[in-house]
């Protein structure tokens, strides 16, 4: 049931929260079976955290400003689950489709589940003609109706629209990269940032919300991404976050963090014990590790020991964090097995020739006799 | 070793040589095996076991505690040991160190003891390979797990004891196994793991595929749409047009009233036009047809005269035509009696001729009689024939013949009268001699007549000289010579003076009875043939023979005068004939003539048959008189035959004429009817036209039709003028492309709203499978697909890694190892090598395998795994294997016991030789003992120690 801001009501501002890019069924790879249950969890429990900072601030809406799900063909089980999030926002929430949730046919947004579920204070934007979402407030939006659009994906929510009449706050939802910001390497046609600036400062539009990047992105005081409400990837600069957006005489945005969950990519050098020791103190300064993804970027050579102390850390590690991965593309540690690692094996005859073999080969750049060096020290230890 | 109540033992002691070959020879169950068996017992189990190995081995009934004990070097130690099982149970164990000390225990310190020093100085697989029990002589030791010997061929190979990396070896091949099969084959969870990244791969290939389709169909459903869109707009805009339509022909329907109207008086004025023109028509025509019956009418009445003229006509030709048919017919009549009277004077002349002809034939034949009864009587006379006067001349050739025979047979006396006096000549049996001559007068020489006896008569005494007939001459005249055959007896005599008598022998008389038989039978024959020689009969011959040949063409003319029968008989029938057709004849040629007459008025009526008549009478002349000739009368007969065929010839063209007249008249006759009865047609006809045209004018006359026609033309153009004005309006308000466009248009709608239906039904369709495969939660299919294969790949590649580095180890240690294998396996290989070329010879080599095992065997150049080769030859090999190992092991500080029981039982007699002597020389290294029940097999084993053992 829509509620009308007391603030706005009293002091001719209002407030609402602005989020994007919730991505609902999303899947990661470098997630196990439970990391990935868990943080799917997660990134609906951020949701239902929106509706926590909607009543704690008092804001008098939600916009969600693009790729609410991650796709049209989600399963059933996502989308209930997403209704029952959305329903503990206990105020009105316009819903834009986004690239990955298109209104193009078979969407998601026109099938019997979605309309047999839907929460009721929820709005999907389907058109460019203006909702008036509270008294004095009016949301304009450009739905994605294709993943393909032909131009920019923005101005069909705004083009042709006169400045709003005093008293009146017009908020324009959109998804896509910027221009300016795509650094040329967008495949679909982005938004024209300074169209977009030239409408707020004609005061067609009051406040743009924009969706589409992961990381809360300020563009302009009034023009915003949101980012997404639970982290997605390590490249993300300042995801889980939802913005709360005041709008009186001028305009206030404040984010407001609602995710639980880091991805970190984290580099080491490893060389000796001390940088081995230096490592699991990070791992173990960590906080929220259950809720944290690691991805390490690791150089240097360590003695078949050590390297042997590393694979047990990290396997380790690996079952405390959501995940610890190496880094494939930047994980270059190499095993150093140097005269007193055989040594202290005390191996002789045919087993000291053969690891004195594979040394001398690791030596040369191969890097299987690496792997088989440490192998063979593995079971020399044990063994011994 | 001393043994008491142990199996079938009481109590035994058996002396081994502490170095040397000791051969323990007895039967079966004597209790070889059971010294073996007791050393073992001894050192494994304690007094008080309660193995079933010890009570066993305890007699059979017996109440009794079985008692083992050995004397033995270990280590250096000398040890004497006993043990006592079951009853009374004991142990003691007494040692003496090399220096001398001495040191016992008993009960169970004196088993550990004795346990600890075996163990220290006994390796147990060294034991085992060497103390070889019964029935496992073919086994070939496998010592690679042996300490000593590994630490003696490690010694004497200089490579270093490797002990501390077998475990390591282990641990490398139960890691390498983890992950490949002992071929190299991916195994366990690799193996599974790549199962499961290929099964992982297709789940996602097929969740993502089913995403393509639901790409696919959203494209497809973006294509619908706008289509759809476009065709709706398209759709609506016809519409807006086909409404205008309806407008435009609402407002042009009335004009089109206005035209249908108008058109409808058109069509009524006009039908009015048509009425009256065919009113018109039907007047004109009327008119016409009176006027062409009343031509038609009169044309048909002349033709109808002259027909019927022509018709009259016909019928008097035929009429003439007939009449002239009958004359013919007449002529014809007298035309063939003439010629039946010509052909019977014919025939009377040829009888004629042919009597005259039978006349002289039969005169003729009376002559021919005549000759032949001449003949016969000549022949009737005559009896010679040929045959007889074959008969003849064989009996003179025989008669001749005998006669030469008998002058050459019988004695030739020449009697020649030289004197006056009188010679007389008399005998039996004589005749002239035959072709030399009977008589020569004169000369005396041989006559030179030709032959016979009397046939000549120019001699005196030879002609007619025949004994049998007497031409003998009673005597000879002066100087006349008689040659004289003699078949009987010849008495020549001068009468009174001399007498000489000549007798031939038998063989004359013989031949001088054949001479008379001849001439018997030649004047039997004569006599028949009635002749009186040869020559007389050859006469008659002839004659018979002329006689015969008149006779015969007499009766050939006889014949040929006969063949047409008895002239006689045919000459009175002709003779009779003619004489009633003479009479005949006579009595036709006085009273008959031609009887053809002119026929008077008749041929005018025929005209064109005037002519040849008229000839035909002309050239009719009374007959000539009979000629009398014959060929007068055939040419009598064939002017006859002439001129009736000529009639003939008159009778048909008449007939023809009056077939061709009647036809004519019947084809006039028709015609003249038909005339009559088209004529009477014609005339009904215009009496039905006038009357129908005077109906006609009764109800309009002509004037009338005329004026009503002009009438209603003019209201049929006015009523046109009015129809041009109307269309121009019509034309002008485009009404009649109103409706055609209009139909058009709704055509169109029509298609555009099947376009958009088949459009929103195809989207319907698309739709819904996309409704489907949101509900299927397809992406999340693919997202969780994906990510399956991605964690099962990356599990499988982890898997791979260390595989790989398993594998690597793996084939690394092997290589190595099976390096340092070859190193030390040298020595055991050398020393069996050396040992087995004692027994087979310098080709003897040998293969040992990781375990220190033989493998291979060669000699001869022939190399073969040991499980090929003969149960002998594996058998000595397993020995001298043993040997090998115990001289390998036996150069360390101490030595070991090779033992063997019953062994060699596959080994021929040479073998058996070379495998004694091998023995015997392995005693001089070490203790080797040798239990069996066959001691003839290790009679070849020098300076062996045989000790016997009695049941």
């Amino acid at each position: 049931m829509p509620r009308v801001s007391v603030l706005f009501a009293m002091e001719k501002s209002i407030t609402f929260l602005h989020s994007s890019d919730w991505q609902l069924g999303m899947m990661r790879r470098f997630l196990g079976p439970d990391g990935q249950a868990r943080w799917g969890q997660a990134r609906l429990d951020a949701v239902a955290r929106i509706g926590t900072v909607a009543e704690r601030t008092g804001a008098a809406f939600v916009v969600v400003t693009g790729d609410v799900f991650e796709h049209n063909q989600v399963e059933r089980q996502t989308i209930l689950r997403a209704c029952e999030a959305l329903k503990r926002i206990p105020v009105p929430v316009v819903l834009l489709p986004g690239n990955h949730d298109a209104l193009e046919p078979g969407s998601l947004w026109t099938s019997s589940q979605w309309q047999a579920h839907a929460p009721e204070h929820v709005t999907v934007v389907t058109g460019t003609a203006p909702i008036e979402i509270v008294p004095g407030v009016e949301i304009v939006g450009a739905p994605w109706r294709s993943r393909r659009p032909l131009s920019d994906p923005a101005a069909p929510g705004y083009a042709d629209l006169a400045p709003v009449a005093d008293g009146t706050v017009r908020i324009l939802l959109a998804h896509g990269q910027l221009t300016s910001l795509s650094g040329g390497m967008s495949e679909v046609p982005t938004i024209d940032q300074a169209a977009l600036e030239a409408a707020v400062t004609d005061g067609r539009l009051q406040y743009v919300g924009l969706g589409d990047r992961h990381s809360t992105t300020q563009v302009t005081d009034r023009i915003w991404f949101s980012g997404t409400q639970e982290v997605t990837s390590p490249e993300e600069d300042a995801p889980g976050n939802v913005l709360k957006v005041t709008i009186g005489d001028g305009i206030d945005v404040e984010p407001v963090r609602v995710g639980a969950w880091h991805m970190v990519d984290h580099r080491v050098e490893l060389f000796d014990a001390e940088s081995i020791t230096a490592l699991e103190d990070w791992f173990a300064e960590l906080p929220d590790k259950e809720r944290t993804y690691i991805r390490l970027a690791g150089d240097g050579s360590l003695a078949l020991p050590l390297l042997t102390r590393l694979d047990t850390i990290i396997d380790a590690q690996g079952e405390v964090f959501a995940s610890v991965e190496r880094w494939a593309k930047f994980w270059t540690v190499r095993p150093a097995p140097d005269a007193a690692d055989l040594e202290s094996l005390q191996l002789s005859g045919p087993a000291r020739a053969a690891m004195e073999e594979l040394r001398q080969a690791l030596a040369g750049g191969d890097e299987g006799a690496g792997a088989a060096l440490s192998l063979m020290h593995r079971l020399a230890r044990d063994a011994g | 070793m001393a043994l008491r109540d142990f199996r079938g033992v009481k109590d035994r002691i058996v002396r081994f040589r502490a170095l040397g070959t000791t051969v323990v020879v007895g039967d079966n169950e004597v209790g070889k095996s059971s010294l073996v068996e007791a050393f073992g017992l001894i050192f494994d189990l304690p007094d008080d076991s309660k193995s079933t190995r010890i009570k066993d081995i305890q007699p059979v009934g017996q109440d009794v505690g079985p008692e083992v004990t050995a004397e033995l070097s270990l280590g250096g130690r000398e040890l004497t040991y006993t043990k006592r099982w079951l009853k009374n149970r004991s142990t003691e164990l007494t040692i003496v160190e090399p220096d001398g000390r001495r040191q016992s225990w008993t009960g169970r310190e004196a088993h550990n003891e004795a346990e600890r020093l075996f163990s220290q100085n006994v390796d147990p697989v060294l034991w085992q390979t060497l103390m070889v029990s019964q029935g496992q002589s073919l086994v070939l030791p496998t010592p690679a797990d042996a300490e000593p010997l590994i630490t003696a061929v490690t010694a004497e190979s200089g490579t270093p004891v490797d002990g501390a990396s077998m475990p390591l070896v282990t641990a490398v091949e139960h890691e390498y196994l983890r992950y490949w099969t002992p071929r190299g084959k991916p195994t366990g969870d690799f193996a599974r793991s790549a199962k499961a990244v290929t099964t992982a791969e297709l789940s996602a290939a097929q969740a993502l595929q089913a995403m393509d389709e639901v790409r696919a169909d959203i494209r497809r459903a973006e294509r619908l749409n706008l289509d759809l869109e476009d065709v709706t707009a398209r759709l609506t805009d016809h519409l807006t047009g086909v409404e205008e339509l309806r407008e435009r022909k609402k407002a042009t329907d009335e004009i089109l009233l206005r035209r249908d109207s108008v058109r409808s008086r058109a069509e009524t004025a006009r039908a009015r036009l048509e009425n009256h023109t065919r009113t018109r028509l039907d007047r004109e025509r009327l008119l016409d047809e009176v006027e062409r019956f009343t031509k038609y009418e009169a044309e048909l009445a002349a033709r109808r005269g002259d027909a019927e003229l022509v018709a009259r006509t016909a019928a008097e030709t035929v009429q003439a035509a007939e009449a002239a048919l009958a004359e013919v017919v007449e002529l014809k009549d007298l035309r063939r009696t003439d010629v039946q009277a010509a052909e019977r004077r014919v025939a009377d002349l040829m009888d004629r001729a042919e009597l005259d002809r039978l006349i002289g034939q039969q005169t003729e034949l009376v002559d021919v009689r005549a000759r032949i009864a001449a003949a016969g009587t000549i022949l009737d006379r005559i009896k010679v024939d040929d045959a007889i006067v074959a008969g003849l001349e064989d009996a003179r050739a025989a008669v001749v013949e005998a006669r030469a025979a008998l002058a050459a047979g019988v004695p030739e006396v020449t009697v020649r009268r030289l004197g006056a006096e009188p010679v007389e000549l008399s005998g039996t049996g004589l005749s002239a001699a035959g072709s030399p001559g009977a008589v020569s007068p004169g000369t005396g020489s041989s006559g030179t007549g030709s032959s016979g006896a009397g046939s000549s008569g120019s001699g005196r005494s030879g002609a007619g000289l025949d004994g049998a007939d007497g031409l003998v001459p009673g005597e000879l005249g002066f100087d006349e010579t008689a040659e004289l055959l003699v078949s009987g007896e010849l008495v020549v005599g001068v009468p009174g003076q001399l007498e000489v008598t000549v007798r031939a022998g038998g063989e004359a008389a013989t031949l001088r009875s054949r001479v008379d038989d001849a001439v018997r039978r030649e004047k039997d024959l004569l006599k028949k043939a009635g002749v009186k020689d040869v020559a007389a009969a050859r006469d008659l011959l002839r004659k018979a023979d002329t006689a015969t040949a008149e006779l015969n063409e007499a009766r050939r003319t006889e014949k040929s005068l006969t063949a047409g029968g008895d002239p006689g008989e045919r000459i009175a029938v002709l003779t009779a004939r003619l004489g009633v057709g003479e009479e005949a004849e006579a009595e036709e040629t006085g009273g008959k003539q031609p009887a053809v007459e002119g026929v008077p008025g008749q041929m005018s009526l025929f005209e064109e048959f005037a002519s040849p008549h008229d000839t035909l009478f002309d050239d009719f002349e009374v007959p000539e008189p009979e000629p009398d000739d014959l060929a007068g009368a055939q040419r009598t007969l064939d002017s006859a035959r002439e001129a009736l065929a000529e009639a003939e010839r008159l009778l048909s063209d008449a007939e023809f004429a009056v077939a061709q007249a009647r036809k004519a008249a019947d084809e006039d006759r028709s015609e003249a009817q038909n005339a009559r009865a088209r004529s009477e047609l014609a005339g009904e006809r215009l009496a039905a036209a006038v009357e129908e045209l005077e109906a006609a004018r009764a109800v309009l006359d002509d004037d009338a039709v005329a004026a009503a026609e002009t009438e209603a033309t003019a209201e049929v153009e006015a009523v046109l003028d009015e129809l041009t004005v109307v269309q121009e309006q019509v034309d002008a308000a485009g009404a009649d492309q109103v409706a055609g466009e209009l139909t058009h248009a709704l055509a169109v709608a029509t298609r555009l709203q099947g376009e958009r239906d088949t459009l929103r039904d195809a989207l319907r369709t698309t739709e819904g499978r996309l409704e489907q495969s949101g509900r299927d939660g397809l992406a999340t299919r693919r997202d969780v697909a994906e990510l399956e294969l991605a964690a099962i790949r990356a599990e499988h590649e982890s898997l791979a890694r260390r595989a790989e580095a398993a594998r690597r180890v793996y084939e690394t240690l092997s290589r190595h190892r099976a390096a340092a294998q070859t190193k030390y396996s040298e020595p055991l290989q050398s020393r069996i090598e050396s040992l087995g070329r004692s027994v087979y010879g310098p080709s003897f080599r040998v293969w040992l395998d990781d375990d220190l095992a033989v493998a291979e065997r060669e000699l001869d150049g022939v190399r073969l795994r040991v499980d090929a080769l003969s149960t002998g030859a594996q058998e000595q090999l397993a020995i001298i294997t043993r040997l090998a190992i115990s001289h390998l092991v036996s150069t360390g500080e101490g030595s070991v016991p090779v033992i063997f029981d019953d062994a060699l039982g596959w080994s021929d007699k040479a073998r058996l030789r070379d495998m004694g002597a091998l023995l015997g020389r392995a005693g001089d290294h070490g203790q080797v003992i040798i239990l069996t029940c066959m001691p003839d097999r290790y009679e070849y084993v020098p300076k062996a120690t045989f000790i016997k053992l009695d049941g």
